[in-house]
């Protein structure tokens, strides 16, 4: 970990100890990364706003899920910022079953394999994405990034629904075979 | 026949599901359902791991975009009752005032404690017209002031006991009454200062009044109004 993370880290911890200044800290540290979060996925800055306060009440009250070393706290932090996000575009659509249960789920279960992970990473990832087709690649990006659903890049790509399933469903097992290799 | 009934194409079902998971592609409602299987079944955990340890690298492309400056209170509020309304900023914070000055009560009664220790002084009045103000740090700021009030004279004296000159800035002292409005005291110096508080103001200066340093602009704030971050603050306190 880098120190930098090292003491994001620290602010976390602090933080799930009800360390009302680590948190302002942590705030005053983390929240222009998870706004760009909430503003990239939402593309609504007042929906954006208003998500990044219901994340920042998620990480006080879940402060204690986040397990040190097991990966990046950033990581982490994105990861709650990125799935609320998510959550809100869901909750657009029809909803016919718990939400908040898959939240909790997303939020926690760090891999140890996480603690692997460092600057290479990212050239793997995209070495990794390199080998799929550019606009596959590019929908793939759109999906984790900009968090576009199927019917979104269906229409973007300008593909029937079930061609973008299909094209990305096969993708999705293309990176996992090169990243896993 | 996968359970969603899409063609998987004959690729390892699960191991899709679990990708389209990652990738938040699922609907509310597929997701839920994922979410419940990998938290049973060891199995898709750690298939899930997989992703979310590879995809985090990807995080990095998220820019950096600054909130705007009311969230963090709204945020306090929520999680903290403070009573901040949806404009309010640190200066409107009443909850935000009274956890400070009672902080820098604590020092007071140290300065107090000082004063005491010098030769007794027999005239009542004297001893009885005189505030003192602790201007703590804010921040982290490292700057700080003591402020004397004689409430006969109308005289102020303030001594900076730590902090720096910042370049191209001043800094400038606050008075904020009871209502919470805060009336310019002017731009202050480092090194230690005597001024005379306008006859109009003399009167709203009372214990419990708070003294505030803010960094402004060189010259003080062009509008009349606190424009930079509280560097320095305390509540009067009588002595």
């Amino acid at each position: 970990m880098t120190s930098a993370s090292a003491e994001i880290a620290e602010l976390v911890a602090r933080t799930a100890l009800r360390d009302r200044a680590a948190f302002r800290d942590l705030y005053g540290r983390t929240s222009a990364k998870l706004f760009g979060v909430t503003l990239r996925i939402l593309r609504d800055r007042s929906e954006a706003e208003e998500a990044l306060q219901e994340v920042y009440v998620k990480i006080w009250q879940r402060a204690d899920r986040y397990v040190a070393g097991s990966c990046s706290p950033i990581s982490w932090l994105v990861a709650v910022a990125r799935n609320h996000a998510l959550d809100i575009l869901r909750a657009r659509k029809p909803v016919h079953d718990d939400i908040g249960m898959a939240l909790d789920i997303a939020d926690g279960a760090p891999d140890p394999e996480q603690s692997a992970v460092a600057g290479g990473e990212r050239s793997r990832i995209e070495s990794c994405l390199g080998e799929l087709e550019a606009d596959k690649a590019d929908a793939v990006r759109g999906a984790y990034l900009d968090g576009y659903s199927y019917e979104e890049l269906a229409e973007r790509y300008r593909v029937p629904l079930n061609t973008m399933r299909t094209w990305l469903r096969r993708s999705l097992m293309k990176l996992r075979a090169c990243l896993s290799a | 026949m996968s359970m969603e009934g899409h063609d998987s194409g004959g690729l390892d079902e699960d191991k899709v599901l679990v990708g389209e998971y990652a990738f938040g592609l699922l609907d509310a409602a597929e997701h839920a359902r994922m979410a419940r299987r990998i938290a049973a079944e060891p199995a898709l955990g750690a298939e899930f791991g997989l992703w979310q340890s590879r995809l985090s690298s990807l995080d990095r492309e998220f820019a950096e975009t600054p909130a705007p400056a009311a969230v963090f209170g709204k945020i306090e509020s929520r999680l903290f009752g403070a009573p901040t309304g949806p404009q309010a900023g640190l200066w409107n914070s009443l909850v935000f005032w009274r956890a400070l000055a009672a902080g820098a009560l604590a020092v007071a009664a140290l300065a107090i404690g000082f004063s005491l220790l010098r030769p007794a002084r027999l005239d009542p009045q004297e001893f009885a017209t005189q505030l003192v103000a602790a201007l703590q740090s804010q921040e982290g700021s490292g700057v700080e002031f003591v402020a004397l009030y004689d409430t006969v004279t109308g005289n102020v004296r303030l001594t900076a006991l730590s902090g720096s000159v910042v370049p191209d800035k001043d800094y400038e002292l606050w008075m904020i009454e009871a209502s919470g409005t805060p009336v310019s005291m002017g731009v202050i110096p480092m090194e230690r200062t005597e001024m005379t508080l306008p006859e109009d103001m003399q009167a709203h200066f009372t214990p419990g009044t708070v003294l505030a340093v803010t960094l402004e602009p060189k010259g003080g704030s062009p509008t009349g109004v606190a424009t930079g971050p509280i560097v320095a603050m305390g509540k009067a306190t009588m002595i």
